[in-house]
C-alpha cells in the first residue's frame, strides 16, 4: 500500500517536472525567438535610418559642390563683379544646380572629393610624361624605313567600378599615341594598340593602378568613407 | 524613335558636361546686350543640351527635368515676357518695344532702362527658343508617339 502510494508520487513529481522542464524550453524558445525578431526589427529600422542620413547627406554634399563649381564657371566666363551680375550668376547657378544637380557627381562614392581632385592634378603631369614617350615611340615607328608595326587588339577586364573611372582609363588610354579605346562593354576595355611595346605597356596595368588610386577605387582602403561614416553611427548608437 | 545611347564613355561624358552646357546657354543669354550672343543663341545652346540628355539618357531621364508639358508652358512664358516687356512701352506712350519709355517704372536712367528691358526681352526669346527647339527635336524622333525607352 505504501509502496504503491510512494511509486505514485514519484510519478506525479517525474510528470510534474517533465512538464515544468518542456514549458521553461518553451519559454526559452519564445524568448530566444522574441529577442531575434526584435532585433531584425531594430537592424532593419536602423539599416533604413543610416542608409537615409547617407543619403540626404550626400545629396546635399552633391547640391552644394555642384552650385560652387558652376559659380566659379560663370565668374571665369562673365568677368564682371558688381552686384548686379554676380546676383545674375547665383541666380543661374542655382536655376542650373536645380534642374541637374544630380548629374554632376552621380556615381561618385562618399570618399573626399578635395583629395580626389588633388589626385587628379597630379595626375595630370604623369600623364602628360607618359603621352611625350609615346609620341617619341610613334614618331619613331613612322620614320623608321621597315615600320615595324604590329597593330593588334587588346582586351583586358578592369578592376575599375565607376562610370567616372572607366571614362578616366579610356580617354587616358586614347590620349596616349599608339593606342585606342574602341569599347568598353561589360567592364571588359576593347583597345587597339599600334605595336608591340605599346600594348605590353598597357597589359603592365600602371595607368589602370593610377587611375584607381585616383578614384580610391579596387584595392584601396577607404578610410575616408570611416571617417565620414563615424559620427552618423555614433549618433545612432546614442538614440537607439 | 530615340535609341539610348549604351556607349559608357558617351553616357558619362554627357552626363557631366549638360550643367555646363546649361550654365554656358544661360550666360549668353544674360550677357546678350554687351557680347556676342542672345536670347536665340542661348536658347538654342539651352535646347541643345535638352537634346543631348534626350539622346544619351533617355526620355525617363529627361523627363523629370524637362517635359512636353514643360516645353508648352515655358514657349508660352517667352512668348508672354517678350510681348509683355513691348506691351508695357506702348502703354507708356512709346512705341512698341521702345525700352526708354520704361525709366518712369523702374525708376533708373534711360540708358539703364534700356539694358534692363532688352535682358527681360533677351530671357523671354530665350525661354521661347529653347522650349520649341526641344519640342521640335522631339516631335520629329518619336512622330507624335510618347517614347518607352528600356
Amino acid at each position: 500500500m505504501e509502496v504503491t502510494l510512494l511509486v505514485e508520487a514519484m510519478d506525479n513529481s517525474f510528470r510534474l517536472m517533465e512538464n515544468a522542464k518542456t514549458q521553461a524550453i518553451e519559454l526559452l524558445n519564445s524568448a530566444v525567438r522574441l529577442t531575434s525578431e526584435t532585433r531584425a526589427v531594430e537592424k532593419k529600422k536602423f539599416e533604413t535610418i543610416f542608409t537615409g542620413a547617407r543619403e540626404a547627406r550626400a545629396r546635399v554634399q552633391n547640391m552644394i559642390a555642384t552650385f560652387g563649381i558652376l559659380f566659379v564657371f560663370w565668374l571665369v566666363l562673365s568677368a564682371k563683379f558688381d552686384l548686379f551680375h554676380l546676383s545674375l550668376g547665383v541666380i543661374c547657378s542655382g536655376v542650373v544646380t536645380f534642374m541637374s544637380h544630380d548629374l554632376l557627381f552621380a556615381n561618385v562614392r562618399v570618399g573626399d572629393i578635395r583629395l580626389m581632385l588633388w589626385r587628379f592634378v597630379t595626375y595630370i603631369p604623369w600623364l602628360l610624361y607618359q603621352i611625350l614617350l609615346a609620341n617619341f615611340h610613334v614618331a619613331s615607328l613612322v620614320l623608321s624605313p621597315r615600320m615595324p608595326i604590329y597593330p593588334q587588339v587588346v582586351c583586358f577586364k578592369t578592376k575599375l567600378e565607376s562610370d567616372m573611372s572607366w571614362v578616366t582609363l579610356a580617354n587616358s588610354i586614347t590620349l596616349t599615341p599608339g593606342t585606342i579605346t574602341m569599347d568598353i562593354r561589360e567592364r571588359e576595355f576593347f583597345v587597339h594598340a599600334l605595336s608591340k611595346k605599346v600594348a605590353d605597356d598597357l597589359s603592365t596595368g600602371e595607368m589602370e593602378d593610377r587611375v584607381a588610386h585616383m578614384y580610391m577605387e579596387a584595392d584601396h582602403i577607404y578610410i575616408q568613407d570611416v571617417l565620414d561614416v563615424a559620427p552618423i553611427f555614433g549618433e545612432l548608437r546614442r538614440t537607439l | 524613335m530615340i535609341h539610348v545611347s549604351d556607349d559608357i564613355i558617351i553616357r558619362t561624358l554627357a552626363r557631366i558636361l549638360v550643367p555646363f552646357i546649361q550654365l554656358y546657354a544661360l550666360y549668353v543669354i544674360m550677357h546678350g546686350h554687351y557680347s556676342p550672343g542672345g536670347g536665340f543663341q542661348g536658347g538654342v545652346i539651352l535646347g541643345a543640351s535638352m537634346v543631348l540628355l534626350l539622346i544619351t539618357h533617355g526620355y525617363g531621364e529627361t523627363k523629370v527635368r524637362f517635359s512636353e508639358r514643360g516645353a508648352v508652358i515655358f514657349s508660352s512664358i517667352g512668348l508672354l515676357i517678350y510681348s509683355g516687356i513691348g506691351t508695357l512701352c506702348l502703354v507708356f506712350f512709346g512705341n512698341f518695344l521702345d525700352y526708354g519709355k520704361l525709366s518712369t517704372l523702374l525708376q533708373v536712367v534711360p540708358a539703364h532702362a534700356r539694358s534692363l528691358g532688352i535682358l527681360g526681352v533677351e530671357l523671354g526669346v530665350g525661354f521661347a527658343v529653347m522650349a520649341v527647339m526641344f519640342s521640335i527635336f522631339f516631335d520629329i524622333s518619336t512622330s507624335g508617339e510618347l517614347p518607352v525607352d528600356e
